[in-house]
């Protein structure tokens, strides 16, 4: 989304939901893994919204859908194409929208092309892109040029229709196996209904071309003008309780919290940093080496950039990749909190062999999970692994104080409700009593490799440390009276180096008291906002881009639901929701107030991920330094615009480019591969509504394991026929990389379904378990194949290949 | 009076002489005071469930220190006090037997763990993350230069042997403190399950 949008976060919230006229649910079961959203679905159809579901399976979900549609896992951009298409062909976009609010008539570089399924600027033996013909024409102001109209055949509209017109009905039926009568059906429903909201989770993003598949729900929602209104937006249905939380704050390589591009090697200085960047990201860099270095961070030092560790551009290190590295034998000590690789890694024997080439294993967790236990899992000799490990015991939510945010970007505290049990203690005390000892083992060095453990600030209180003093780290301080800063505007007002905030879009949260905890449900509107109700990033804002909720006056265009309007007589921004404008003071008739998607660099939704950096001095700098633009576009790594590949095990070649099947950037670790011949059937993972992810805390409930109390594979009816298995028989699945015996499900939920004419299957399996807990099963991330989407890092869990037979 | 075999059990545990009496009391007051006696005296606490993230609010009530109920929060604007089954269930794990409850230490090559103490756990792990730190430090990238095609030594500052998988599972602020945690003690590798 955010190369889309400027943000990556869901547009909209749950309890905004209830006002949507149409629902796309497709790669969500949300009806088990997101139940809170079914209960505002459900309001919204109560009142005559229609729900599309486009699933793998006919899941609980999709009960409850008015047409649902059963696709080949994989496969959605070849049907979400073929809907782009038909609203281009039909003219079915919202046309002021389009004009005003996207980048339709910017045009683009006539070295731009797309050639039998590779885009320009690929280069083979790195299988990677260079990004320079994705570029919009500049003018000699460095401003994109402007075509005349969306006739213009260089401009962005004219490229999405060319790259489109490939994409009939026809073609993606034979690709997805849904039929072109009930894709066309999906595309004139979801049309009709305004707003409409788009709902996705895991089955969206688990693929080779995940970020692509997103980005064709932006360009539809883009082109239907569903973007920054009430009832509308693209939903991404977070998988866990703080996974909003954990991004914001940047427990990933490639950012620093508040989505700070990551500084690498070549950044000698900020300078070079912001050369890269843009000088957008000056001010909250700055305010997050404030937080970091207090007092040691000084315009003279460069604010203590140099402190940071940087990254190798050349060198993945993203989740699955950092256990390959493992294997390779780069890491001698792991921290592990909160997670479960050993059950949630695709591939997963990547995993085992790479814990045990670590020194030192350190986990902290609740209960005994498989991956603190790797070296006693069945079929492995303790004596063989060298690894030291140490656990600590973690405190529950409620039993800590601190906050978390949820998919709605709402930022909600809780105190701590009881102590935590026997010498169980929060994340929060580990890491600042490990660090406090870190810092005493490197006390009175001079080496300036330990500088920054000396020269931090790291001071959240004696004994316990106070999760509200993090807080107040996070909303910001002015460095020069040591006070909290009260808003957002306060500190995007301060001069750089005067205000500290550890996530800048966080600023604000505890500046008045602590918003976070604010329990004021008041809907004056009826709109489900509940402003008063915690606190949402950025500056309460509760719908992102809502100023495209109205038209070039200010004016809102549904009357029926008004997030924001300009005041003229007041000259404000004003309104029911928090204005997601660039200053609240400058009107409709200004630049600034124009803006739609103020996050972008164009100031408007991207339908085409172009490679772009705002203002390029015209001039040269006379001090002979490289120029530093404002703030550049975010890309894709894998193309401009979505383009279908088959995933990287498929029963199918591509029927658009048979020489280029697969995406020709996807990163493949899995070193075994399937074929269709050996392995002919999809395998598909999901969740059920009784198990949360690897099971850590769900298989130690024993509740949940009296309802559902082991992992199954759930077949079609044809399939059960044909290998001569009934309900309740015991199955072998297997793939090129491993093979697991769990119990069959024969079900309606799946029916066989034709891709190219030919008959296939998917095969479905839940993958929450693991040999340890209450309730032990089968790990399917034996079976599942590591190859990544080449931007996001993410696993294409939801798609392999596998055979399956009688056990 | 509709006496089912279930509230007849429950009666029966209250009052057999009532019963004896020939009830002589509605049963369903009788019910509803068994349920005020459960919670009676206890504080009720919000909180936020911890499964999706839909950050819904849970109720708890607490007396003498101890969780004893937990229900979705009335209050709450997103679940308006709807829990689903996994945060109901989310009572046990407050007291359940198969915690972890103190720091434990697996030897290289023992087949078992063995409690130790927070402070002997923390300064073991302090003390292998100096090692290690020292050990796999890389002070500078070098990177031949497109120009001069002569190396360039960058300074990058990294601690290569050490990488920190932290959590969606945390709160905000133990989130924010292991990325500032990972940064300040020099790796970079710091990431999480939301890539997945």
């Amino acid at each position: 989304m955010s190369p889309s949008f400027g943000r990556g976060a869901m547009t909209n919230s749950w309890s905004d939901l209830k006002n949507s006229e149409v629902f796309l649910i497709a790669g969500s079961n949300c009806a088990e893994n997101h139940p809170i959203a079914m209960k505002w679905i459900n309001r919204a159809k109560e009142k005559g919204a229609k729900i599309i579901v486009v699933d793998p399976r006919f899941t609980r979900t999709a009960a409850k859908a008015d047409i649902f549609a059963q696709i080949r896992p994989g496969t959605d951009i070849a049907y979400l194409g073929a809907i782009i298409n038909y609203i281009l062909n039909q003219k079915l976009y919202d046309e002021k929208y389009v004009l005003n609010y996207t980048n339709a008539l910017l045009k683009i570089s006539k070295d731009y092309k797309l050639d039998d399924g590779i885009f320009s600027g690929y280069n083979e033996k790195t299988r990677k892109y260079a990004t320079t013909s994705w570029a919009y024409q500049l003018g000699p102001d460095n401003k994109p040029l402007k075509a005349e109209s969306l006739e213009d055949p260089d401009c962005v509209f004219a490229k999405l229709k060319v790259h489109y017109s490939r994409y009939t009905f026809a073609t993606a039926e034979n690709i997805s196996g849904i039929p072109a009568a009930k894709i066309k059906e999906i595309a004139e429903v979801f049309c009709q209904g305004k707003p409409g909201s788009i709902l996705y989770a895991l089955g969206m993003t688990q693929h080779t071309t995940g970020v692509q598949g997103i980005r064709a729900y932006a360009i539809i929602q883009l082109l239907l003008g569903n973007i920054g209104k009430a009832g509308g937006g693209i939903n991404a249905l977070r998988g866990e309780p703080n996974v909003q939380g954990s991004t914001d704050m940047a427990n990933l390589v490639s950012n620093l919290p508040g989505y700070l591009p990551y500084p690498i090697n070549t950044d000698k200085t900020l300078q070079d940093y912001l050369v890269r960047n843009g000088s957008f990201y000056e001010k909250h860099l700055v305010a997050l080496l404030k937080a970091w270095y207090g007092a040691n961070a000084t315009k003279e030092n460069d604010y203590g950039f140099n402190y940071l560790p940087k990254t190798n551009p050349s060198v993945n290190a993203t989740m699955v990749k950092i256990f390959e590295m493992m294997n390779k034998g780069q890491f001698k000590l792991l921290f592990n909190v909160g997670s479960n690789s050993l059950v949630s890694i695709p591939d997963r024997k990547l995993v085992r062999s790479g814990l045990a080439k670590l020194d030192m294993l350190v986990v902290s967790d609740l209960f005994e999970i498989e991956t603190a236990q790797f070296w006693r899992e069945p079929g492995v000799n303790p004596a063989d692994i060298k690894t030291e490990v140490i656990m600590f015991p973690a405190a529950f939510v409620y039993e800590k104080a601190g906050s978390m945010s949820n998919s709605s970007r709402w930022i909600q505290w809780k105190e701590a409700a009881i102590k935590p049990l026997g010498e169980s203690k929060p994340d929060l005390d580990l890491l600042d009593h490990l660090f406090k000892k870190i810092r005493k083992l490197y006390e009175g060095s001079t080496d300036v490799k330990d500088a920054p453990i000396l020269k931090a600030r790291w001071d959240y209180g004696e004994g316990e440390p106070s999760a509200l003093k993090v807080l107040q780290e996070l909303s910001g301080y002015d460095e020069t009276t040591g006070k909290l800063l009260p808003t957002i505007g306060d500190y995007l007002k301060a001069p750089i180096g005067t205000a500290s905030t550890g996530c800048w879009i966080y600023a604000g949260v505890t500046g008045n008291g602590n918003l976070a905890a604010r329990r004021k449900n008041d809907d004056p509107t009826g709109l489900g906002l509940f402003r008063e109700w915690s606190f949402a990033w950025p500056g309460n804002v509760r719908i992102l881009y809502n100023r495209a909720s109205c038209d070039e006056a200010g004016r809102p265009v549904d009357a029926k639901r008004q997030l924001i309007w300009w005041d003229s007589a007041a000259k404000v921004w004003a309104g029911n929701d928090g204005a997601d404008v660039v200053d609240k003071t400058k009107g409709p008739d200004t630049p600034e107030g124009k803006q739609s998607f103020r996050m972008n660099p164009e100031g408007v939704g991207r339908l085409f991920a172009a490679t772009y950096m705002s203002g390029l001095p015209v001039a040269p700098p006379t001090d002979g330094l490289p120029p530093i633009g404002i703030r550049p576009g975010g890309l894709c790594v894998d193309g401009p615009l979505p383009e279908y590949y088959e995933p990287t095990e498929s029963p199918s070649t591509n029927i658009l480019h048979p020489k280029v099947s697969i995406s020709p950037v996807a990163l493949v670790v899995s070193t075994q591969l399937g074929k269709s011949e050996e392995y002919p059937h999809v395998l598909t993972t999901y969740g059920v509504v009784e198990h949360f992810c690897a099971g850590g805390i769900t298989r130690n409930i024993p509740w949940l394991n009296e309802i559902m109390p082991e992992p199954f594979a759930e077949i079609s009816k044809n399939l059960g026929e044909k290998i001569g298995v009934k309900e309740g028989d015991m199955v072998e699945v297997a793939s090129a990389r491993g093979k697991i015996t769990v119990r069959a499900l024969v079900t309606d939920r799946l029916q066989t379904y034709k891709v190219n004419g030919k008959d296939t299957e998917t095969i479905g399996m839940p993958w929450s378990w693991g040999f340890a807990s209450l309730s032990p099963g089968p790990s399917t991330n034996d079976l599942t194949i590591a190859a990544l989407d080449p931007g996001a890092g993410t696993p294409e869990y939801k798609v392999c290949l596998v055979n399956i037979r009688r056990a | 009076m509709d006496v089912s075999r279930r509230n007849f059990l429950k009666l029966s545990g209250l009052s057999i002489a009532a019963l004896a009496a020939g009830l002589g009391f509605d049963p369903a007051v009788a019910e509803a005071k068994g349920y005020v006696l459960k919670l009676e005296g206890s504080k009720k606490i919000p909180s936020i469930c911890h499964f999706c993230s839909g950050g819904c609010g849970m109720l708890l009530y607490v007396k003498d220190g101890k969780l004893i109920h937990l229900e979705g929060d009335p209050d709450h604007p997103t679940n308006e006090g709807t829990l689903c089954p996994k945060a109901a269930s989310l009572l046990s794990v407050a007291n359940s037997p198969d915690r972890v409850i103190r720091p434990r230490r697996r030897a290289p090559g023992a087949n078992h763990w063995e409690d130790i103490s927070w402070e002997e756990a923390l300064d073991i792990v302090a003390k292998k993350t100096k090692e290690v730190r020292d050990a796999s430090w890389k002070a500078a990238d070098e990177i031949v230069n497109a120009k001069t095609g002569l190396p360039e030594s960058f300074l990058v500052n990294r601690a290569e042997g050490i990488a920190f998988l932290g959590s969606a599972e945390v709160d905000n602020e133990e989130s924010y403190l292991i990325s500032k945690f990972s940064r300040l003690i020099g790796t970079p590798y710091n990431e999480h399950q939301a890539r997945i």
